[in-house]
């Protein structure tokens, strides 16, 4: 903890009207994790980007161990030892393991002139075995898991002789399970005196690995804290700037009669025997570990993934749901886990994505209504407090909370009277958080069926009614509300 | 807002480079304005036209159609072997089974691209191939004439003074428009285009969309095709070759973009009357016409740069 490992001194960028970063100075200590923390918009991945030499910075210095070094590109980056792990993976999903390790610098045999591939596998295999891996150099990336691939990086990182490393919200997309694997790499790391930057949503996550925090708000830099006499409230409040009284919102059920009903839901080798009913007004949880099926059970009933065998009932009737059409049409909004890819259509403005779903209803004709069209958007502009400049500005340009919101608008305009939402709030800030939180609230209140599919435990715990917790493609226990913590959760959720 | 102001001043960019031409065209040749002119240049470029107009929307859905020019070719042959019988059947009927020829080739490419979910390059390469195959196999690689009073007015007819390819030319630029840009099919095919996943999940139809454009893709080639039959009197299995090609350069010249969601109906006239004008001011100005391929090549080229070094910008941005 004794060397400055990097001093980033006094950085500025500016984009055309938006300070992005605006003065901001930060230190990593050899062999620490430091969190960097703050809500989407806030100047971290901007600031990650010219570290990165993704992009260039108006002012500012950087040092590496005390030296002063000129990063302008991702290679002069990479030649400072400085490597990034993206959020979005970035691996060479056709190629092998160790491919992907020595991208661009394979070994060669002196003789042959040719790959010398018994080197790079065996290397390959040294490197992973550092970070207690034991996947095969061999393996194709694109057949690994998420976490697997992330392995993948950072054995391509540490082979470049990373000294800096990066990891901007590893976890997004990652397991508890698989969660606890990487802390452990972290640790490694660290204790080979590794820096590491480590930026994260997730708060519990960043007190239990982190040295140190430092929080960005509106593109200046607020503060540092040792983790260790940190508290939650005192950096959350750091980073909105105002206190936060209470984190979730309770959320009363008002149980109004049965809205739906699945029994006996099947996908060969994947979900089986699935049986649950969600009431009006009642928000119910299905957690489990990433491949469980739980994502697999949300997707049947809104027709994404077909069903090899079951039923589903609505109102006490059967459905026939095949597609998310026929699923919108029997009143059931999605909330998709992927919000640029499955969501949003980045480069509709606001407008346009907020009424897409709706689009039969922009008049009666076969021409789009632009008042009826703008009324829809302001409407949801307003209650959910989307921030934007305008609602023609595309929302590729908004920040993700901003994006989420829209998401759940455009399902809301549909007026579904069940809603099954996943991951509302993966990469979404604390502000927006609050925001998408109310109004589940309140769709709860008017008598909407909710379920909710999340990996963030303390989440699903405080929100659903009821947890059904899912495993290897089973129900396998139900909690009440307050009847589990989150060890009880997680522990059912791991067992087979 | 941002997005608008790129969309007008490539619009507005493309038709000043049209004006620059036919400014030039104006100076090089003292032929080029006269009425005569202007009206074969304007009957040239409603033919291939119609057809660019309808392959905007598909290459907007993020589709493409090379079976244009082989459509064109069989029409005609189909057209005019039907009249060419003994006892021919009525006009109208012919016409009707003229437009089935592109509606049935269109349906096959939309439910190969559709249900089999084939690429709609290879499928339409494929289709491309069989329907000029098939057109040589009919005609028995004969050229057929045609000399009826029907496809001659269509052809050649006028109203009000202007000749009838180029009134359905207008037509068909501003029902287009006002279905891409003013109606929800059009929002459709844009939504599809620019992420069809996020489409589905929204509850758009994808499939029959992209089954409706394909044929109409198919229809307008065959009209495109019944428009030549009648400017030349002959149905001939090799009209309409290389018509794809032109169709697409004056579609990306227009900004309409291969990875989808982009393009209007405005660039593709744009495109479409620039290619015309450049054409028509190189031929009347003696360039002959195997330079002119040369040119449309190179077109083609800087269409397609113009729209990756733009791109390239935004994310640089």
């Amino acid at each position: 903890m004794k060397s400055t490992l990097l001093k980033m001194s006094k950085i500025c960028k500016s984009y055309p009207g938006v300070k992005a970063v605006d003065d901001v100075s930060i230190d990593l200590f050899s062999g620490e994790v430091l969190g960097l923390m703050g809500e989407n918009g806030a100047g971290k991945s901007t600031l990650i980007k010219m570290l990165s030499g993704a992009e260039i910075m108006d002012s500012g210095e950087i040092y590496i161990n005390e030296e002063k070094v000129n990063i302008n590109s991702p290679k002069s980056a990479q030649d400072c030892g400085v490597s990034v792990i993206y959020q979005e993976l970035i691996t060479m999903d056709t190629l092998s393991v160790a491919e992907n390790i020595f991208v661009g610098q394979l070994p060669i045999n002196k003789t042959t002139k040719l790959i010398d591939w018994k080197t790079a596998e065996k290397k390959s295999s040294d490197v992973l075995s550092l970070l207690n891996s034991k996947i095969n150099p061999k393996s194709i990336v694109g057949t690994l898991s998420i976490y697997e691939k992330q392995i993948v990086e950072v054995a391509k990182a540490i082979h470049k002789n990373a000294k800096v490393l990066i990891m901007d919200e590893p976890t997004a997309a990652l397991s508890e399970k698989d969660s606890k694997s990487l802390f452990e790499v972290i640790d490694k790391l660290k204790s080979q005196g590794v820096g590491i930057i480590y930026i994260s949503h997730r708060i519990e996550e960043v007190f239990n690995i982190t040295d140190r925090v430092s929080v960005m708000r509106d593109g200046m830099f607020i503060g540092t804290k040792t983790t260790k006499s940190a508290k939650k409230k005192e950096i959350i409040s750091m980073m909105i700037g105002r206190e936060l009284n209470q984190f979730f919102p309770e959320i009363k059920s008002e149980k109004k009669g049965i809205a739906l009903k699945v029994s006996g839901l099947n996908i060969d080798g994947i979900i089986e025997d699935i049986n649950f009913e969600v009431q009006r007004g009642e928000i119910v949880g299905l957690f489990g570990l990433v491949g469980s099926g739980c994502l697999n059970i949300a997707r049947s009933i809104v027709g994404v993934d077909s069903i090899d065998q079951g039923d589903i009932d609505i109102d006490g009737r059967k459905v026939s749901i095949k597609d998310p059409k026929s699923s919108m049409k029997n009143k059931i909004g999605f909330i998709p886990i992927d919000r640029k890819h499955e969501g949003l259509t980045l480069d509709f403005s606001v407008k346009q994505n907020l009424s897409l779903q709706s689009l039969e209803q922009l008049g009666s004709g076969f021409i789009i209504n632009d008042s009826i069209e703008n009324s829809i958007a302001k409407k949801w502009v307003e209650k959910l407090e989307i921030k934007t400049p305008n609602i023609d500005v595309q929302v590729k340009n908004l920040s993700g909370g901003n994006q989420q919101k829209i998401v759940l608008g455009k399902t809301l305009e549909t007026n579904p009277e069940i809603l099954v939402v996943v991951e509302p709030t993966r990469g979404v800030d604390v502000g927006a958080k609050m925001d998408i939180y109310k109004m589940l609230e309140s769709l709860c209140h008017q008598g909407v069926a909710i379920i909710l599919v999340s990996t963030d435990v303390p989440e699903i715990l405080s929100i659903s009614h009821r947890v059904l917790v899912v495993s290897t493609g089973k129900i396998r226990k139900e909690f009440k509300k307050g009847e589990a913590n989150q060890q009880d959760l997680l522990y059912e959720a791991s067992l087979s | 807002m941002k997005s608008i102001g790129i969309k007008l001043s490539t619009t507005s960019s493309l038709f000043i480079f049209l004006g620059f031409l036919i400014a030039v065209f104006s100076i090089t040749s003292e032929h080029f304005l006269s009425p005569y002119n202007i009206t074969s240049l304007l009957t040239n470029i409603s033919y291939s036209g119609i057809a660019a107009i309808v392959l905007t929307l598909i290459i907007i859905s993020r589709g493409l159609d090379i079976s244009i020019g082989g459509v064109i070719g069989l029409t005609t042959v189909v057209v005019a072997t039907l009249y060419s019988q003994n006892d021919p059947l009525p006009t109208w009927l012919i016409l009707i089974i003229g437009l089935g020829t592109g509606a049935i080739v269109g349906f096959i490419n939309g439910w190969c691209i559709t249900a089999l979910d084939m690429d709609p390059i290879i499928t339409t390469l494929g289709a491309m191939a069989i329907t000029r195959g098939l057109a040589y196999v009919i005609s028995d690689s004969q050229s057929i004439l045609m000399f009826e009073d029907t496809t001659d007015y269509i052809s050649n007819g006028t109203i009000f003074y202007i000749p009838i390819p180029i009134i359905i030319f207008i037509l068909t630029v501003i029902i287009f428009s006002v279905l891409l840009h003013k109606s929800k099919f059009g929002r459709s095919i844009y939504a599809i285009g620019a992420n069809e996943l996020s489409a589905e999940f929204s509850g758009i139809a994808i499939k029959s969309k992209k089954m409706i454009l394909y044929i109409l893709s198919g229809v307008a080639a065959s009209i495109s095709g019944i428009i030549l039959l009648g400017q030349t009197s002959v149905g001939m299995p090799q009209h309409g070759l290389g018509t794809e090609l032109e169709v697409i350069t004056a579609v990306l010249l227009g900004g309409a973009a291969l990875s989808g969601g982009k393009g209007t109906i405005y660039g593709t006239v744009a495109g479409v009357l620039i290619l015309g004008v450049l054409f028509n001011g190189l031929t009347i100005s003696g360039v002959r016409y195997v330079h002119l391929q040369i040119f449309q090549g190179i077109l083609l080229l800087v269409a397609v740069a113009t729209y990756e070094i733009k791109t390239r910008n935004e994310v640089a941005r």
